[in-house]
Formats: C-alpha cells, structure tokens, sequence
C-alpha cells in the first residue's frame, strides 16, 4: 500500500476525481479467475505435411519479404523444397483452412519460389553439428536416401550413399520428367547435400556389387531402394519388343538413351507414371493416348497433371481394359474390353467389372504398361523379413534387423515424394537415437506435429529447455475468429504457352513472380500461431498486454482475465484457463 | 484566406486549426459532414488525428472521453437523437473534468421523426456540466470551435458548440480561415497536469464515498462558474489577434430601446434584419443575442436589458409543461433584481419550421400591444 494522502478540506482535494497517488499497488490482476495464456497450436498445413515442414512459419517470413529465411526454415527439415515445390501432390493444400473460407493457399508455388529464390541467390545450407566419429550407409539415392543422408551430415555423422544407376536422385532423376522437375533443380539440391560431406558410390547395386558384409563398418544403415519396377499386365503378348513398362521408358529417356517410339503410341495405367510417359512421349514427336481401366474419379494421378495432360491434347480413354497384344498381317494391335464399375474394392475406388462381348481392336505402333510398380528387393538379407515388396518397419523406421531401417517405397507408406522425405528424416532421427543409444519412446511427444505422425527436425534438434512449448491441438476453420479476414482470390502460376510444349522439355509451371509471392503468403491465416497482429494488444482493456523484446507478454499483475484478447484473437494462438489458486 | 464553406465543414476546419488528435463520431443527419469532413482531413493528413469510428454516439463519447484522460485534444460531433444517446457519457465527460469538445447541430427530438432545425436536444442537456455556446454565423462557428478548447482546457470542463441544422450547416457563406500558426500561438498544445499512463497508474474518475463526492460537485460548480470570466477573456483574446470577438451576448441596437428580442442561433440574423426595418419605422426595438447559454450570463445580459420595458425572449424550443427554455432562464435570472423588465416568450420555429421577418414583426408588435405578459408562453408562425 502507498502511503495514505489525508483529504481534510475541499482545498487538499483535486479538481478532477483522480487518485493523487501512484495506484501501482492495486494489482487488478488478483481479480482475475480466468487467465488468457498465448498459447500457439498445429495448422492444419503443418500437421498434414508428411515432411514435417513448418508451412505456416514460411508463409509469415515470405509474407514480410523473408523469402531466403524462408528457405532456411524449410531446410531444417527437408534438402528438397526445388523438388517438392514442382512435384508434391500438396495435402497441405488439401487441408488449409482458407480452402474452406474461400481458396486454399498456394502452398506448394510459394515453396517452389523461395527455392527458385534460394538457388538465385546461392543460399548455402549451415551446419553447426562437430564430426562424428560413426558412419551411416545409405542404399539408394532417392528422396528417401538422401534426405536422410542430409539430415544425419547435418547431425554430424559420415554418410556414404550407394546408387545401383549412374546418376544421383532415384525416380527424381529417373522418373519424373525434366518439364515437371527440371535437371538442374534437382541436381543443385543433391550437390548442396554432397556439400555437407556426404559421399557417393553410383553404378553399386545391392546384392551385386555391393554386399551386405561390404556393410560391416557402418553403424546404422538405411534402405530406400525405391520402387522401380512394373508390374505386369498378366495378359498374353506383354512380352513383344514394340511393348514396354513405362518406368523403364521414363528412365532411359531421363538417361539419354534411345527409345522406341512409335507415331502411335498407347499408354495403359492412370497413375502419374502414365501421364508422365505419356506428356513424355507427345515431347518426343508420338501421338499418345491413355487407356485407363476405371473412370477419371478413381484415377490415382494428380488432378493437375490429368488437366495438363488434356490441354496438351492426349487423349484418356476411361473403363477400358487390354485383353491382350498382337500381331495382324503385320498390323501391331491391341484387343480391349470395355468395363463398367462394380462395387468398391478394398481400397474404397469400385472396381472395373469386364462387360462382356464388348472386345474391340485398336492398332498400335507402340505399347507402354504403368499399372503400378514393385521394389526388387530380392538381394536384401532375410531377416528383414520382406513381404509383397515391402519391408516391415516399427514406427520409427526401424526394421527387424539391429541397427537397419528402412525408408520410402520399400516400406508401408504412400508412395509420394514427400512420404519419402519424410520416412528418410524420421529415419535420421532414429538413427541418432541409436547411436547415441538415447531412449526413444518419448521422442515423439515433444517433436510430433499433430496427429498424423509428422515430425519436426527442428524441434529434435533444439534443446529441450529452448524448445518453444506448442499445444497437441491443430486449429481448424471454426476455432478462429474468420472475421478478421477478408476474402482473397488465390493466385495462380502461369503456364508454359502450349505451343512450346512439343518438342521440348522446358518446365510447364513458371512459378510466382516475387510480388505475386508475397502477396499470396499474406494471404495465409496464421493458424494457431502468433503472428504479432497486436489485436489483443489493441483490445485489453487494461493495458495489461505489453511489448517485451519483439514479442507480446501479458502482464498478469493487471489482467483481470476478461478474455478480450482471446475472444479477438483472429487465429486460435491464446487460450483462456481457469486461475489455479 | 476566405473560403465559401458550410457550416459543418467550419466546424471541422476548426477541428483542424485546433489540431484535436482524437476524433470519434457516429454520424447522423444533420451532422454528418462534420464527421465526412474530418474523415477526409485526416486521411488527407491534413490534420494528425486518430479517426475512430464507432458505432454509436454512446461509444463516440466514451471514446473521447478515454481519449482525453489519456491526455489529448479530443472532438466529437452529434445531433438531436444521438446527443440525446450520449446523455449518460455527457455527465462522465464533465464529472472526470475532462476538456472534450463537441459540436451539435441543433435538430428537433422524434416522434415525430424529423431531422431540421430545434434547440431542444442541446437544451436538454442543461444540467449535464457542459459549457453552451450557440453560433449565429458560419464564421462563428469555425471562431468558437478553436476558442471552445481555449476555454474547455482552461476550466477542466467540457465544451458544447452549437449550430442550426441546415441554416448553418448546410448553407454557405464565406469564412475567413484564420492562418494555423497563429491559430498554435493561441492555442498551444494540450499539456494536462494529470493523464492516464502505465508508468504512473492513476485511477480516473474513481468511486468516492459520501464523505467525499460533495466537495467535487461544489469544486465542478465553481469551476462552471468561473467559466463565464473564462470565456469572456479567450473571445477578448481571440478579438485582439484575429479582429473577430462575439462576447457572451451581444447587444444589438439597444440605445434607448423599449422592446429587446432576446435570440439564440442563426435566427439572430434575421432578427437584425426586423430590428433595423422596425427601427426605420421609428420604433425603439434592440435586440439581444445570447451566445453563452451555460454558464447563464447573467450580468452581461442585465447590462443590456436592465432598464428596458420589455424583452421579447424567442424560444425555438420547448420544455413540456413549462414553455421556452431561455425564457425561463431568464426569468429566473431576474427574479431576485428589484428593477427588471418584463419576460415575453414566444416559441417559434419548431421542427425547422421557419422563422420569418414577418414573424419576428409579429412578436415585437405582440409585445408592445400587451402590457402584462400572459402566463404561458404565446406560440407564433402556427397554421391557420
């Protein structure tokens, strides 16, 4: 208490009703019964990023013109933002929460602009770890492989990655055509991985010129063989030189070797293996067309990559079935049947159901199979106990076999890019905890981001007493105060003019330039984190949210715990406690 | 430099002159050029005001008010329905002694609903703490709006400045624009003793007990009362500068007169036109122009009309049951003066009915013919 000012007269007292002392004894804030706390949540982007990336942390630095510290954030937990940024199918899209209020944010141009930026500007990765003294092998040099090639030189360790083809990157390089993923992006990722010390052997293929026992002065080793080859049609004549599997096509092309082609070419399968050995074949001067067993609906390629497959004028042909390949007075052709759909099948698409009499003839010059493709992991040592091309894992990545995980197709996942990215940096972070033999099973409680798994390297790698607490809970549409927002159409990337799409392989995508970027990030919401918008510093009543190195601090001797700040919190990042007394 | 100006855009020229920093209004018609003004002055950075729209008049006062305590030079601006909406935020802008301005534009109370010209809705805020001025001319609006700080910081009371609907705030006449240097050597910038700030927690407008709360009404009594020397200083001041001084009334060809109408407003005017007309007739007819309406003044007023016969007081207002509200001021002024005139009060002018020189002939005729005025006030300009 101060002390006490003594009011004899009207003459002591103040002309205006006003304390004369300092009223900075009375802390209102023991009123209070409720208490905001800043509290910062899980986007939906962030939770449903299979590679642990912190979306939202990117679109607030793009947003201020951050865009290389953007990248930098990215790298913490993926080499691959060039690559993913042109070829990840996106589920943060899918589920940000702006794509419920009008259009979702354009998550995947911004991460290839800030990539794009990165690579104009020579941005370098840092590495802060000293040298390990144990070594890792990697078999395989896909996205799996060397992502968590990248993560553990960045954690220190000796890595040596072993490639069964000539070139570095696995179905990157060998599977996804240069007008998706241009050469250069992908190779100017891996060369900044080979920077960090991680050494290669190309041309080394497990179980021929690389042994297990070859492996013996690895700590840890991790398998990401990928899936490379087709399946088989099962249908009679497969086998003839004008028929080929489209995984092996897209590779010899990746390769620069020769290709049959063919003026008239059939492509059957309606995953992005046929729309890529398809848009492939119409660059190198064929005329295909897609034959696919059930309707668009069920097709499991890119929505996009069917559209842009369309407009470049190729032709789908749905509920169609091949029955087998021949030969016809020296015509190539292919006999089909036409299907209708049955009821659904185990994985929930209905299933093609033959209609009967309906066979047809078409005439071919070339055949192309992608219905699907397998690992061959025949070579791999038997205690890892491999079934239907996939080898079981634990939910660390870990396999049966000590000190062996595993990552990628191989294993029980969706086989995406960024699955892969994922499972390689999972794998990393596992792999440290057994070397360092550190317990694991609490590792995912403090660096899981929500529910589906995903982690965050950075948050592995940060001290546990720096680490910036985060609440389990991924804020959705209703939790945020959306009127705050305005409605904003989502930008789009323009498009290589279709003239310029035969005949060459230049990328179909341009991107964003810089402006459109920025403007597109702004359009993020910020789900659940703070992003310093000062609406509770606006609204407090009491003056009792206050500005303490960058950040708002909420001055508990004075919050009365109305609630205000949280009720006006556009984006769900405070949260209102009962006062524990 | 002169401009052709309406009189709610003087208002907010003067604003700008007086370089408030907080403005918050809610708009309502007649007022809302006012507000549209402002908007405009501050985003044209013409005046470095934070604008704070509101949604109610309750909350523009509220605003202004938290605005002043935390130590700025703040304006609002009403009318009619929404000053009446403010009542209860009046008596928290007086009470807490802060020096807010406000112009209303005198509009007439629904039901029934109608938007011109009355002076019942300032009027009825008699007992509200606030200083009343009433403006006769576009200039004097724009004078009396930089003086209304002048006096409001002086005094640690709230001031109201007062305009006809339409016949000043939307009719157009040349203004003089004072220059805003001179205008900041008048006017320096607002320095209170006490402000809200977080450095130095203070409680404003805190809970006082009985032992307490008289003595700061008798302290806010004596403060309005002091005003009325206040005023009379800052238009003498501001005459001296700028060559323009309007007093707290104002007598207007009173020598030797018999009659005196006693106005407020812009009705002023065109009662000099019936005073001058009647005067070449021969009749010894002056006029009274009230401008300070609270604090009453009433030795400025007795000077004038102490030893006329007759005032004809012109009341375009009405208290229910009671009749003119100036009348009635001014009757009670009196009372306790052995020598005064007698009180005339016509009410006129109601719901922007207009007030003609016919009329104002009628009243000064009215007046001479009865020798006693009647109990209840005589209404003019009525139908039929």
């Amino acid at each position: 208490m101060a002390e006490q000012i003594i009011l004899r007269t009207e003459k002591d007292m103040p002309y205006q009703p006003i304390s004369l002392g300092s009223m900075e004894w009375n802390r209102t804030g023991t009123w209070r019964y409720l208490r905001p706390r800043f509290d910062n949540k899980i986007s939906p982007c962030n939770e449903s990023c299979p590679a642990g990336q912190d979306i939202e942390g990117a679109m607030v630095l793009i947003g201020q013109g951050k865009v290389l510290e953007a990248w930098d954030l990215f790298q913490e937990e993926s080499p691959f933002p060039g690559v993913c940024g042109r070829v990840c199918y996106h589920p943060c899209e899918s589920s940000c929460n702006r794509g419920e209020f009008d259009e979702a944010v354009s998550i995947n141009a911004l991460e290839r602009f800030m990539a794009d930026m990165a690579f104009k500007h020579g941005r370098r990765v840092t590495v802060k770890k000293e040298k390990k003294k144990e070594k890792v092998a990697v078999i395989g040099s896909g996205p799996a492989g060397m992502t968590c090639a990248y993560h553990l030189a960045r954690m220190g360790y000796g890595v040596t990655v072993f490639e069964a083809l000539p070139v570095l990157g696995g179905m990157l390089r060998v599977g996804i055509p240069e007008y998706r993923l241009p050469k250069k992006i992908l190779e100017g990722e891996i060369d900044r991985i080979l920077e960090l010390g991680v050494t290669t052997e190309v041309n080394t293929r497990f179980g021929e010129s690389l042994q297990q026992k070859d492996l013996k002065e690895y700590a840890a080793v991790f398998f990401a063989l990928g899936n490379h080859v087709s399946k088989k049609l099962g249908v009679s004549g497969e086998d003839e030189d004008w028929a080929m599997s489209g995984v092996e096509f897209l590779r010899k092309v990746s390769l620069g070797k020769e290709v049959p082609l063919g003026k008239k070419m059939v492509i059957i399968g309606g995953g992005n293996t046929a729309l890529d050995a398809a848009r492939t074949a119409l660059r190198l001067g064929a005329k295909p067309s897609i034959l696919y067993r059930r309707t668009r609906e069920e097709m499991p390629a890119f929505p996009a990559e069917i559209q842009e497959a369309e407009e470049e004028g190729i032709e789908i042909s749905f509920l169609v079935s091949p029955v087998r390949l021949l030969v016809e007075r020296g015509q190539k052709k292919l006999e089909c049947v036409k299907n209708r759909l049955g009821p659904p099948d185990e994985d929930g698409r209905r299933r093609p159901v033959e209609v009967k009499g309906s066979n047809y003839f078409i005439e071919v010059d070339q055949v192309l199979t992608a219905i699907g493709e397998d690992a061959d992991l025949a070579t791999l040592p038997k205690k890892l106990g491999v079934q239907d091309s996939i080898i079981p894992t634990d939910e660390r990545g870990a396999t049966k076999l000590e000190g062996t995980f595993a990552g990628g197709d191989i294993i029980h996942q969706p086989h995406t890019v960024v699955h892969a990215i994922g499972s390689g940096k999972r794998a990393a972070i596992f792999i440290d905890c057994f070397l360092r033999k550190q317990k694991w099973e609490g590792v995912f409680d403090s660096i899981r981001l929500g529910e589906r798994g995903n982690l965050s390297m950075r948050r592995y790698l940060t001290e546990e007493k720096e680490r910036p607490p985060l609440s389990p809970k991924t804020v959705l549409l209703k939790d945020l105060n959306i009127d705050y927002f305005e409605h904003k159409k989502r930008k789009k990337t323009s498009r290589l003019p279709m003239g310029k799409r035969q005949g060459t392989f230049e990328e179909v995508n341009l991107g964003f330039p810089e402006e459109t970027a920025v403007a597109e990030a702004q359009r993020c919401f910020n789900c659940g984190v703070c992003n310093l918008c000062d609406n509770c510093y606006i609204f407090c009543p009491d003056v009792a949210i206050r500005k303490e190195n960058g950040n708002n601090v909420i001055d508990y001797d004075h919050c009365k715990g109305c609630g205000i700040c949280v009720e006006e919190c556009p984006r769900d990042a405070m949260v209102m406690e009962e006062e524990g007394r | 430099m002169k401009k052709i100006m309406v009189g709610n855009h003087a208002v907010s020229w003067g604003v700008m002159l007086s370089r408030a920093e907080v403005v918050s209004a809610y708009p309502i018609t007649p007022q809302t050029s006012i507000v549209e003004e402002l908007s405009v002055l501050c985003a044209d950075g013409k005046l470095k005001a934070n604008f704070i729209p509101v949604e109610s008049e309750h909350s523009a006062m509220a605003c202004v008010i938290g605005a002043a305590a935390a130590g700025v030079r703040t304006f609002t601006a009403t009318s009619s329905q929404g000053l009446a909406l403010m009542h209860e935020m009046l008596h928290w802008a007086s009470g807490s002694r802060l020096p807010i301005v406000m112009a209303n534009v005198n509009r007439a109370l629904g039901a029934p609903f109608n938007i011109w010209g009355e002076q019942s809705d300032s009027l009825s805020q008699r007992d509200t703490g606030w200083i009343q001025i009433y403006c006769e001319s576009n200039q004097e609006v724009l004078d009396t709006v930089i003086q209304a700080f002048k006096i409001a910081e002086k005094v640690l009371l709230p001031v109201m400045v007062v305009l006809d609907a339409f016949v000043l705030s939307h009719t157009a006449e040349p203004v003089d624009i004072p220059d805003a240097h001179i205008v900041d050597q008048f006017l320096p910038a607002f320095k209170p003793e006490f402000k809200l700030d977080p450095q130095n927690p203070r409680s404003f407008a805190c809970f006082l007990t009985p032992d307490f709360f008289m003595e700061f009404r008798y302290k806010m009594q004596r403060a309005m009362l002091e005003s009325e020397a206040v005023c009379k200083e800052v238009d003498g001041q501001f005459g001296e500068i700028f060559g323009r001084g309007y007093g707290l009334v104002e007598a207007y060809r009173c020598e030797g007169a018999d009659v005196v109408l006693m106005t407020a407003g812009a009705v002023t005017s065109t009662a000099r036109v019936a005073v001058d007309a009647l005067r070449e007739k021969g009749r010894k007819v002056g006029l009274l122009k009230l401008r300070l309406f609270r604090p009453f003044p009433k030795e400025d007023i007795l000077e004038v009309i102490r030893k006329v016969e007759k005032v004809a007081v012109l009341d375009r207002n009405l208290s229910l049951g009671l009749g003119g509200m100036f009348a009635h001021e001014l009757r009670a002024a009196l009372c306790n003066e052995k020598v005064r005139p007698r009180i005339y009060n016509y009410i006129t002018g109601l719901g922007g009915r207009d007030t003609t020189l016919q009329i104002l002939n009628d009243v000064v005729y009215q007046t001479y013919e009865q020798p006693e005025p009647p109990e209840q006030s005589i209404w003019v300009g009525m139908r039929g």
